[in-house]
């Protein structure tokens, strides 16, 4: 698909400012475990003028949330961008297409194609998945519903098109890593129009990633949001480096965090306060913060690398000093799409 | 089955016997005519790795009341 | 072949219930070489009936019997009566077994004593996987002779996804990624432009999820006066 096609196509915030080059940050917002929008109104808030778009998560960690969509129209109500995220976990193809359409019709424009967590890690493992298709294939057929207004059986459609800017993930330290790259090259060859990498904290390893995906042209088909994240300890740093799949955290980071909680861990931990506690959490936060600070601005410096998608899920207070440390603030003005 | 059988005052026990040792050994406490009680059977087997939990259920189905394997 | 596991004994109990004439039925293919169903599980298991109905002051007739194979009438029908006498049977063969016996033999109550797991290997001594799910449009040929359909958590044709590290699936260390399977075996065998094709979604209607299937040979079929002799 052209450029001039999706500019015609889509009219999303997020392909606007892509396509302006402006280096693009997006956010992302994990609607609640309850039917309570306000919440979403809320966290909104925290958000809002700071990102260009908002991804709504799809049931992540397999918790049964608020609907991606119905959370993502309470974004549209409020003059916000989502960027709706769609697992393979929970819907057939049937599924996928049919809320596509209802998702077009109220106002979203975007769409982040997922094969989702397993249910085996969220609170109804005795449930039965889908998995009909995989995110790969989701990419391809939500543009085909986009570019050639075909279904995916293969019918042709009758009226408006679901016209999506189309988004996929990468997880670009996952195993077999030397597959990695071409893996991406899959997506991007079935139409993901942007992607939305795993959290980045070892900016090496990605540069080496971003190198051979340079190699392979990848950075001029589509546009690639490195995936940053704000740590709340150190503790935290390294959860994530033991037990997440995909993520790398250099010890250099830890030390970091861990530097900036001295004063208070070096306190003997019967003589600790509440409000030592108190404190050396906040300075860790503030470390956390810095530290996500100066990864943008190393991923910035990338060629490739057309913005960065910030998950503080449960931390959306983050998201406005960590854009305007890293000097992206204020964002371009939202382009709402026309309805 | 128990039910046809006079009920013991004592415990039955089955002893399954390797026929290496544990057997051999109890022939020759036998020769030299030491006494046990008569509740415990001694079963002969060729090795009691040959002891098959069926073999344990028979017995105690048939009213064993404990199962010693010695070898 | 296919890998069942027994049911708890309690569970089996409770499916047997009152009645007084119990016949446990094992079968001496899959099941007796995953240890699961054979003779030696069917005897042990009709012993172990015995004893607890005895303890539970409720002696029950419990009897049992080994056919070669449950999954086919031709070697149920010389225990016809043996069924047929019964108040309930126990089959110990797989799903395919204990509905064989309620299919022939339409009067008599039969229950499962084992849960039917999957079709798989024994990987190790004591250790069975699963291998295939049957899906009915093999694509092995596609996939280095590793089936991500069975093998991968989450079906995928397209994979890995980003939960494979260090050649296990994010659900369970002790889980083999069937992606990071595939791809060692096409790299090894030199053939890893393979995984650069974009395999379509696949068609599932040759699966369980196109409604339950059948096979009809006709060259195999008897005409019809050989089938009324």
């Amino acid at each position: 698909m052209t450029e001039e096609a999706q500019k015609t196509l889509v009219g999303s915030n997020l392909e606007h400012v892509l396509q302006n080059g402006t280096f693009a940050v997006t956010g992302e917002l994990g609607p609640p475990q309850s039917a309570d929008g306000n919440v979403i109104r809320e966290k909104l808030n925290l958000l809002k003028s700071y990102v260009d778009a908002v991804n709504i998560t799809d049931n992540q960690t397999a918790i049964v949330r608020m609907s991606s969509i119905g959370a993502g129209t309470i974004l549209v109500e409020e003059g916000m961008e989502p960027v709706i995220q769609m697992t393979c976990r929970d819907r057939n193809r049937l599924a996928i297409q049919s809320d596509l359409l209802g998702a077009y019709a109220l106002g979203m424009r975007n769409v982040l194609c997922l094969s989702g967590d397993h249910q085996d890690f969220g609170n109804h493992p005795t449930a039965k998945n889908v998995f009909d298709i995989d995110s790969i294939q989701m990419v391809k057929m939500v543009a085909d519903m986009r570019d050639k207004g075909l279904f995916q059986c293969g019918d042709e459609f009758k009226g408006q098109k679901p016209c999506f800017l189309i988004g996929a993930a990468a997880a670009p330290f996952a195993d077999p890593i030397k597959f990695r790259p071409y893996r991406l090259g899959k997506k991007v060859n079935a139409g993901a129009d942007f992607i939305q990498t795993q959290l980045v904290y070892d900016i090496e390893a990605f540069e080496e990633y971003m190198d051979k995906v340079r190699e392979l042209g990848l950075h001029e088909q589509t546009s690639i949001l490195a995936g940053v994240g704000p740590l709340k300890s150190p503790g935290m740093a390294r959860y994530m480096k033991k037990n997440v799949p995909g993520i790398l955290v250099p010890d250099k980071i830890i030390d970091r965090m861990s530097e900036a909680g001295k004063p208070w861990s070096d306190i003997k931990k019967e003589d600790r306060t509440k409000e030592d506690k108190k404190a050396r959490s906040q300075a860790w936060r503030k470390e956390g913060i810095q530290i996500c600070v100066d990864l943008i601005k190393e991923l910035q410096k990338i060629e490739g690398v057309a913005g960065v998608h910030i998950m503080a899920i449960e931390w959306e207070e983050a998201v406005k000093p960590i854009v305007e440390g890293a000097g992206l603030h204020p964002r371009p003005e939202m382009k709402t799409p026309v309805l | 089955m128990t039910e046809n059988q006079t009920p013991s005052t004592e415990y039955q026990i089955v002893a399954y016997c390797c026929e290496h040792c544990a057997y051999a050994a109890a022939d020759l406490a036998g020769s030299l005519r030491m006494q046990y009680p008569p509740e415990v059977k001694v079963v002969e087997v060729p090795c009691t790795g040959k002891l098959d939990p069926l073999m344990v259920l028979h017995a105690l189905e048939d009213g064993a009341d404990g199962i010693m394997a010695a070898g | 072949m296919i890998v069942a596991e027994q049911k708890p004994l309690e569970e089996i109990k409770e499916l047997v219930g009152e009645a007084q004439k119990v016949l446990v039925v094992g079968c001496g293919t899959c099941v007796t070489v995953c240890f699961a169903g054979g003779d030696r599980e069917a005897q042990i298991l009709a012993s172990s009936l015995r004893m607890s109905s005895k303890l539970d002051d409720h002696p029950q007739d419990v009897t049992d019997l080994t056919v070669q194979r449950q999954c086919e009438w031709e070697y149920l029908d010389p225990i016809g009566e043996d069924i047929q006498k019964s108040d309930i049977v126990v089959s110990l063969g797989c799903g395919i077994g204990v509905q064989a016996i309620a299919e022939r033999f339409p009067e008599t109550w039969v229950v499962p004593g084992l849960n039917t797991t999957f079709l798989g290997l024994p990987t190790e001594q004591g250790v069975w996987s699963e291998r295939c799910a049957a899906c009915g449009d093999c694509l092995l040929g596609l996939t280095g002779g590793i089936c991500p359909i069975a093998r991968c958590s989450k079906s995928l044709l397209n994979g890995p996804c980003g939960g494979s590290e260090e050649g296990h699936c994010e659900i369970d260390p002790d889980t083999d990624c069937a992606w990071q399977l595939i791809y060692d075996r096409l790299d090894s065998l030199g053939k890893l432009e393979m995984l650069m094709k974009l395999q379509p979604p696949k068609n599932w209607s040759t699966s369980r999820d196109g409604g339950p299937r059948k096979i009809i040979r006709e060259d195999l079929q008897l005409a019809e006066e050989e089938t009324t002799n």
